[in-house]
């Protein structure tokens, strides 16, 4: 009985032990080793790199591609999931299915869809030309492709929160008179309001490192459509560490904020 | 007639949850709907209340075909069989939720929604969760919700299946008291005989989506039309060869018989008895202490049926070879029923 408990003790302090060391080796080290690098050379190169005009110009995109991306997927995410949730309809398992696509399929694939869609050898060009809109290269191609990416994140936290749900209570509520708004706004909404925000906060550390896709419809251009991920990797490859690190930095440090909020969130939605 | 449903059909699927359904009710009544688990009870309450769509037939409520009407306009009052309290909303809220949407003036709100909790003597929790309540507090929340709108129809599907026993009873009572005090036209689902017999004023039998039988609850348990219907009320014991059994009418094709506990006299062997030559001899196999009286289970003729005795007769005991006589039965063919007395109870009042 003593010996056995021993045992699973040591099980347990073994098991906890190669987690934690796995967790040093694999996040903490590395994270560690950027925010040194950044530093290694002091702080006015430190702040040189992060006030670089590009650097700025590739922050202020990749919050406005966040932005929108998780603007237009909570509008979608909330659509999608009250549909696939509330309605009986042909095709259900097959938009629930599509839904996911996004996370299945590599966001190199997905940016090179967007090329075809979009591009010079599109049948579309011509039409954008015309009406003077380019994705391809462009703000537009980058925002389209970080939605893209993003957009299962909000409806598939929806998604279960709303099954388990059920419909009693919004039927109950149209029965004494209530609109649809009336029911979304009183009855569901207080439902799914921390599943939506962790939704929220997953599809913007989603969109903020999102680099396959923005790679490929960027053309990396510096100062246009340059992301934080791209703007980091063009430094990296012009062997400029330090303002490589720097700016990772920046980006780490929108993550953790991210992360923060992520579990203040969770604390508070299990009170 | 207030509501009425004229040749309703439902189906999910290929499975007819509704076939042709025909019933009306006045105005005022309490009305029972009682019938088996999935014999298609709650989708009629959901389709009078507008929230399932027949497939065909009209619903009339006062008057107005209200097929296209939707459920948020029919000013029709649900208690739900899980209740569906909003649960991010106080007692308070979710009882004043009906008046809010109607945009009705703050005072009168206010003075309704006290009103409805005294009234479901549900004081001082008004500023409760859902989830902190009892199961008959929740019950009288749904009540309470249901009725604030002044709704002319009140739709309760199972009300008391959540609640224990003994709060059920008390419940019971309360609720059939508040519906007659209030005159609101009112149909309450149940699988429960005994709440639809102690609460209803008229009860309606469904069974596989059918209707069997509609009457006051002392005329469906009496006079059952159907097989259906004579089988489900009591505890019966259902016998193939009845005519085994002495001095009953031997009438051709019938498939079945029916007997209730109430029908069957058990006599110990030392016992006066009036119909002895028409006994027939049965062993007891167990026996149930049941509160008010004693149940039997008695082997007689090759089969088993449920008989009663009171607790102020003899003692009875397993293995006790007893007489077991039968006053009246019920015998089925097909769907039919008919009552068959034991002719020497006829007989006996002719010597008279
Ligand atoms: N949405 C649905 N889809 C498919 N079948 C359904 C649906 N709702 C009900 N049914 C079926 O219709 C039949 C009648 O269901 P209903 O809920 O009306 O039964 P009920 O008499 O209320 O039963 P219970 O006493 O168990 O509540 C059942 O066989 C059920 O499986
Ligand atoms: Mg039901």
């Amino acid at each position: 009985m003593d010996g056995k408990r021993k045992e699973s003790s040591l099980v347990k302090w073994l098991l906890i032990d190669i987690s934690a060391l796995f967790l040093g080796v694999m996040l903490l080290l590395p994270l560690g080793i950027v925010i040194w690098q950044s530093f290694k050379q002091g702080i006015a190169v430190y702040m040189k790199a992060v006030t670089d005009k590009y650097t700025v110009s590739a922050v202020l995109l990749t919050i406005e591609a966040t932005v929108t991306a998780v603007i237009v997927n909570t509008v979608f995410g909330l659509f999608a999931a009250w549909c696939i949730t509330k309605f009986k309809f042909k095709g259900k398992k097959l938009i629930s299915t599509l839904i996911d696509i996004p996370v299945t399929v590599s966001p190199v694939i997905a940016g090179l869809m967007f090329m075809l869609l979009y591009g010079k050898q599109s049948a579309l060009y011509p039409y954008l030309q015309k009406m003077h809109i380019s994705v391809v290269f462009a703000v537009p191609g980058i925002i389209i492709a970080t939605v893209f990416v993003t957009f299962p994140f909000i409806s598939r936290e929806l998604i279960p929160v709303l099954e388990t749900h059920g419909t009693d209570e919004e039927e109950a509520a149209a029965l004494m008179g209530a609109g649809g708004f009336t029911i979304f706004r009183k009855v569901t909404f207080p439902h799914i309001k921390w599943a939506l925000l962790y939704g929220i906060v997953l599809c913007t550390a989603r969109a903020m490192g999102e680099f396959g896709a923005v790679s490929i419809l960027s053309g990396h251009l510096r100062g246009k459509t340059n992301t934080l991920p791209l703007h980091i990797e063009i430094l990296f490859n012009e062997f400029q560490y330090v303002p490589a690190f720097a700016v990772s930095s920046i980006l780490v440090a929108m993550a953790v904020m991210i992360l923060v909020l992520r579990s203040v969130i969770e604390a508070v939605a299990r009170r | 007639m207030y509501v009425e449903l004229k040749n309703i059909n439902k189906t999910y699927g290929d499975y007819k949850a509704s076939d042709n359904i025909n019933f009306s009710i006045e105005k005022g009544k309490l009305i029972g709907l009682l019938g088996p688990s999935g014999s298609g009870k709650t989708t009629i309450l959901r389709m009078i209340a507008g929230l399932e769509t027949p497939d065909s037939g009209d619903i009339i409520i006062d008057g107005e075909i209200v097929n296209n009407i939707p459920a948020s306009k029919r000013g029709i009052g649900f208690v739900f069989q899980n209740y569906a309290l909003f649960r991010y909303m106080t007692v308070y809220d979710n009882i004043a939720f009906g008046l809010k949407v109607q945009k009705a003036d703050k005072k009168y709100i206010d003075d309704k929604v006290n009103e409805l909790m005294k009234l479901t003597a549900l004081e001082g929790l008004g500023k409760r969760y859902p989830s902190q309540l009892s199961g008959g507090q929740r019950q009288r929340v749904a009540f309470a919700r249901a009725l604030a709108p002044n709704p002319h129809l009140l739709l309760l599907d199972e009300p008391f299946a959540a609640i224990d026993a003994k709060v059920r009873q008390e419940l019971r009572s309360w609720l059939k008291e508040m519906i007659e005090k209030l005159g609101i036209t009112s149909i309450f689902v149940t699988h429960d005989q005994d709440e639809a017999i102690e609460v209803a004023d008229e009860i309606i039998i469904t069974n596989k989506g059918r209707i069997e039988q509609k009457g006051s609850p002392v005329n469906v348990y009496q006079n059952p039309e159907t097989s259906f219907v004579a089988s489900f009320f009591g505890q019966p014991s259902t016998i193939d060869d009845y005519m085994s059994f002495h001095s009953f009418e031997d009438v051709s094709g019938i498939e079945k018989a029916i007997i209730r506990p109430e029908f069957v006299k058990v006599s110990k062997k030392d016992e006066v008895q009036r119909f002895k030559s028409s006994a027939s001899e049965g062993v007891i196999e167990s026996i149930a202490f049941r509160g008010a009286n004693i149940e039997l289970k008695i082997k007689v003729n090759d089969t088993h049926i449920i008989a009663k005795r009171g607790l102020d007769e003899k003692e009875v005991h397993v293995g006790e070879k007893v007489d077991i006589f039968i006053y009246r039965l019920f015998v089925t063919k097909g769907n039919e029923v008919r009552l068959l007395e034991n002719k020497s109870l006829v007989d006996d009042s002719l010597v008279i």
